[in-house]
């Protein structure tokens, strides 16, 4: 049945998907075409665009499949894939930054630099996880973390060179088109070859699922396996990227659906996988081609994420017995300290004066200098400037923006007692781009000025959405950040839907998502201004409550402390502050990350030191990488978000590591 | 002790911020009438100087002031600006075409690759991006006026409009989207009005009459009158080439309806931006027609993925060789001088 059926299933689908195009070719000449083939257009449609495209569908779902099953076999989590691990994205980033400063090497080895890329971000994404030692689900977010990095760089690369860029934004979900048999040549030697290796892996990977210990007594080289099979992991997903882009998802729902036919054996779950992942693929394309609009068609990875993250969310409700158990003391908050550790008011005093000399500083730096007597003309309340009224905003904004999404990161950490959380990960952030495409999509002539109000709105019923699923497992904190994850993919799967079915030029949703601090208003520093006084007392409030959360669920119900309550009002306060931050400066990520993460390293983990702590260190953070976005390639503006990420990364990643040596 | 440290610092935070947000506020009250003052006064008694390095209009002080209603709001002209800033290329085009240089322009190297229709003087200035126009670099060129389009300025239209009186278009007006031609027409002769050069705008447009109609009779000598066409816009996107088709509600069409040529492709569905994104295969039902292609020297699909491929080969148009390339720095969503440039170009390649 799961051999056979898939294969008859198989062949349906690549004959629907030969019979169906942009040109009207009939049933019968597509018959004729495959068993008669002559000099006719339409022959040459169906062998030279249709099956190239069919059979690259096939090998890159196969190839994605089966790079899923050695994933989640060499780390035993249910949730590994080439998507979830960071290596799509790697492998994109590269590709997309060598089509903007090395066309010639992107046209001619696309392949190497995708396979690059990939192999450094499932490396980054392995390092942040903390290695061997890591849970499945530490190392799920790493991935997510790599995968969002890499992803608001390349976004940005699209925005700063809008026409060098243009077709890849629907590229970054997948593109399966093909002109000719040339993406096929180019990928099937390595596809197979992997497969090939794959399936000679069978009894390894047998091993690789028992404990380790077992496998060593068996006399398997356990690491040297493990390495070999993520080789081939990285080769499948980099083959499959650099001809058709990253598409997601397909490394979860095939070998999972094999799973569940009762297929545990590598022998059978890895041609199984392949078989049900070249479905799962075809399937995608024949509904992406169906909606085609004016900027091209719906990228078969959207068809893919809205397929697959219902499945990552019924994966981590159904897991969540065993990682409940395994997460006890892993996940703990505890990331690292600094020794000499100052007092915290002095600290604070320090934090403080460093966040005011850069605002002053910001004010005084931009593209234009204002002369000094125009600054005397303003502080004596004499003069009026226009640089100053165009600058003090854009500050205003970056402080309290920053200062808004630390403290959305410090409250959703410590509700959900994982230090990796972040108002992006748990789908506040693409929630609210979501409200905001909609708002510009279904009524386009709408004023934009209610743009803010229809993203706060998408941020918070995405945040209501995924504390509802993970309701029912006791808003159990891994589950919660899973399900964040899986509707993130779909938020963003209908960012794209809407973008293409809108038509609109991708360059002005781009500008948005990509997040930035260009052209902010007064309006926008009252809004953050009346959130942030009703809701930074409060987060500070709660403060001693969150702390107690720290201890782990038995004993902090033995303290009589009333989890779900306390959890509910952190979140809430989070979400709020992250969502009324994503409405002023769009999708900046990192900062909720950043700032509690640096924070918790000077005072430890005293919420209320740390809340405060934090706002400031993300005020700091979003104030100077605003300056830099505005003076750094003058008159050329580089968003926020980007400057948040090219900082952010560097010191995450020694972060990271600094944690994982400890613990060792 | 410790405890009366630990809200201290919290006021202090938060009166950091206010004070901030308070300086800010004071100095936008009286903003939006200070910028336009400041403008003003700058223009009647400020840089004479300066005003001999741009070319003046026709008047200086005009009789009854000119009121435009514009995409964004309403702006009154009292005395014709002579500096402008552009932050889109069709304008910026139009500003050449009245032979006006502006002070600053969005993105002038994207200008000169894609467009290319007449030259900028040393001295204009680049604002960077279309997308975000440095607002600072803008300001400091002390505009007397701004001219943008609806879909870039949506979030920075205020500030635009206190450094400087900003005029909208509304390409992505419904009207504006139907007919893009009557837009561009239209975007003319209100700048030139703002410009106090209708009268040369008049002549641009009848010397691009008579374009067209040299154009037209060309083709009718040349027996091509009434040849079908189809334009369009190409690049690859990972080796696959991907093509905008206009559709009869694009400049590029438009154009060459013209001059007596027919559009011969149609979409399924109204486009509002003018065109469909295709694939190779979309060409089967065009095949008989005549078919022009924009593309950049670097990214040409047809001369280098579509060579040798069976479908691109197969094409009517292919295989009599009726395919042509107009160039890559041909704007097909600009005004009239490019609308010029496309015209004697298909001709050219039609007739020769």
């Amino acid at each position: 049945m799961t051999f056979g059926g898939g294969l008859l299933l198989l062949f349906v689908l690549l004959f629907i998907s030969l019979a169906h195009g942009q040109a009207n070719v009939s049933v019968h000449a597509v018959l004729e075409a495959l068993f008669a083939r002559a000099d006719k257009l339409e022959h040459h449609i169906v062998w030279e665009m249709r099956l190239p495209r069919a059979v690259m569908a096939m090998l890159a779902g196969s190839a994605l499949a089966v790079a899923g099953v050695l994933l989640q076999t060499i780390t035993r989590n249910p949730l590994a894939s080439a998507g979830t691990f960071g290596i799509n994205a790697g492998a994109y980033f590269i590709v997309v930054l060598a089509a903007v400063f090395l066309p010639a090497l992107k046209s001619e080895m696309p392949l190497l630099l995708a396979f690059v890329g990939g192999a450094c971000a499932a490396g980054m994404a392995y390092v942040l996880a903390g290695g061997k030692r890591s849970t499945p689900v530490r190392m799920a977010l790493a991935g997510m973390i790599v995968t969002l990095v890499l992803s608001s760089f390349t976004s940005a690369m699209q925005l700063l060179f809008e026409n060098e860029t243009n077709g890849l934004f629907l590229w970054g979900s997948g593109s399966l088109i093909q002109d000719n048999w040339k993406g096929v040549q180019h990928g099937w030697v390595w596809i197979i070859a992997g497969l090939v290796i794959a399936v000679l892996m069978t009894r390894a990977l047998d091993m690789l699922e028992l404990s380790e210990e077992t496998a060593q007594a068996l006399g398997q080289r356990v690491d040297r396996m493990r390495i070999v099979a993520l080789l081939v992991a990285v080769l499948l997903a980099a083959a499959t990227v650099s001809v058709v882009g990253p598409i997601g998802f397909v490394g979860l729902i095939a070998p999972h659906l094999i799973r569940l036919m009762g297929f545990h054996r590598h022998r059978l779950l890895i041609p199984g996988s392949a078989l049900w992942g070249a479905n799962v693929l075809l399937l995608a394309d024949i509904v992406s081609q169906m909606f085609r609009s004016t900027i091209g068609e719906l990228p078969a990875g959207v068809v893919t994420a809205i397929l697959g993250a219902p499945w990552l969310i019924w994966l981590a409700l159904r897991s969540s017995r065993e990682e409940a158990a395994a997460v006890g003391g892993s996940s703990s908050m505890s990331i690292g300290m600094l020794h000499n550790r100052l007092p915290y008011p002095v600290l604070l005093f320090l934090a403080v004066s460093v966040l005011a000399l850069c605002s002053i500083g910001s004010l005084l730096w931009g593209s234009t200098r204002i002369p000094f007597t125009e600054w005397m003309a303003v502080l004596t309340g004499q003069g009026e400037n226009v640089l100053l009224q165009l600058r003090m905003p854009r500050v205003a904004v970056a402080i309290l923006a920053g200062a808004a999404l630390a403290v959305a990161g410090a409250t959703i950490q410590g509700a959900v007692r994982n230090p990796l959380a972040d108002p992006s990960i748990i789908g506040v952030t693409s929630g609210a781009g979501v409200g905001a495409l909609l708002w510009i999509t279904v009524i386009p002539s709408a004023s934009a000025a209610f743009i803010p109000l229809a993203s706060m709105a998408g941020a918070v019923l995405s945040a209501v959405v995924v504390y509802a699923l993970a309701w029912r497992k006791g808003l159990h904190p891994t589950i919660l950040i899973l399900i964040g994850i899986a509707v993130t993919a779909v938020n963003s799967a209908i960012i794209h839907f809407l973008v293409i079915q809108s038509g609109m030029s991708a360059a002005p949703a781009l500008a948005w998502l990509a997040g930035s601090t260009y052209a902010r208003e007064w309006g926008e520093v009252n809004m953050l201004l009346a959130f942030l006084v009703i809701l930074l007392p409060a987060a500070w409030l709660l403060g001693k409550k969150v702390d107690l959360l720290a201890f782990g669920d038995q004993t902090s119900m033995g303290l009589g402390l009333k989890l779900q309550r306390t959890r509910i009002y952190a979140a809430g306060i989070g979400v709020m502050l992250a969502a009324a931050a994503v409405s002023a400066v769009g999708t900046i990520g990192f900062i909720g990350l950043l700032a509690p993460h640096a924070a918790r390293m000077a005072v430890g983990h005293n919420h209320r030191r740390l809340v405060l702590l934090s706002a400031v260190l993300g005020a700091i953070m979003l104030v100077i990488a605003d300056v830099i976005g505005r003076v750094a390639l003058a008159p050329k503006q580089i968003p926020a978000g980007l400057i948040v990420a090219l900082i952010g990364t560097p010191y995450l990643l020694m972060l990271m590591f600094r944690s994982r040596m400890r613990r060792f | 002790m410790k405890t009366f440290v630990k809200p201290y610092l919290l006021l202090m935070i938060l009166s950091l911020v206010l004070v901030t947000a308070a300086c800010g506020t004071a100095a936008n009250n009286g903003d939006n009438h200070g910028a336009a003052s400041n403008s003003q006064a700058g223009h009647e008694d400020g840089h004479p100087a300066s005003q001999d390095d741009v070319s003046p209009g026709d008047e200086e002080q005009l009789d009854e002031p000119i009121t435009i209603e514009h995409a964004m709001g309403t702006e009154t002209i009292d005395t014709y600006p002579k500096k402008v800033v552009v932050l889109e290329w069709s304008l910026a085009e139009n500003m050449l075409a009245l032979g006006v240089q502006p002070v600053g322009v969005a993105d002038m190297e994207g200008y000169k690759n894609w467009v290319g229709a007449g030259e900028f003087d040393a001295s204009v200035i680049d604002v960077g991006t279309r997308q975000e126009p440095d607002l600072e670099a803008i300001a400091a060129l002390e505009p007397d006026l701004i001219f943008a389009v609806d879909f870039r300025v949506a979030h920075s239209y205020e500030q635009l409009d206190r450094i400087a009186p900003t005029i909208v278009f509304g390409s992505e007006f419904e009207e504006n989207l139907r007919d893009p031609y009557h837009y561009m027409e239209e975007t003319f002769y209100t700048m030139a009005q703002v410009l106090g050069k209708t009268e040369k705008a008049e002549e641009v447009m009848a010397h691009l009459e008579g374009a067209f109609e040299n154009a037209s009779q060309a083709l009718k000598d040349a027996g091509r009158d009434g040849a079908p066409f189809v334009i369009s816009q190409a690049w690859t996107n990972q080796n696959a080439a991907v093509m905008r088709l206009f559709t009869t509600n694009s400049m590029g069409s438009q154009l060459l309806e013209k001059i007596g040529l027919h559009n011969a492709f149609e979409s399924d569905v109204f486009q509002p931006n003018g065109f469909e994104t295709a694939s190779v295969e979309r060409l089967a039902d065009v095949q008989d027609a005549n078919f022009f292609y924009i593309a950049q020297d670097d990214d040409n699909p047809f001369e280098n993925q579509l060579k040798d491929n069976a479908v691109w080969n197969g094409l009517n148009f292919v295989k009599e060789n009726r395919y042509y390339a107009l160039g890559g720095d041909m704007w097909l969503f600009g005004g009239p001088l490019s609308s010029e440039r496309v015209v004697e170009k298909a001709v050219e390649l039609l007739t020769q």
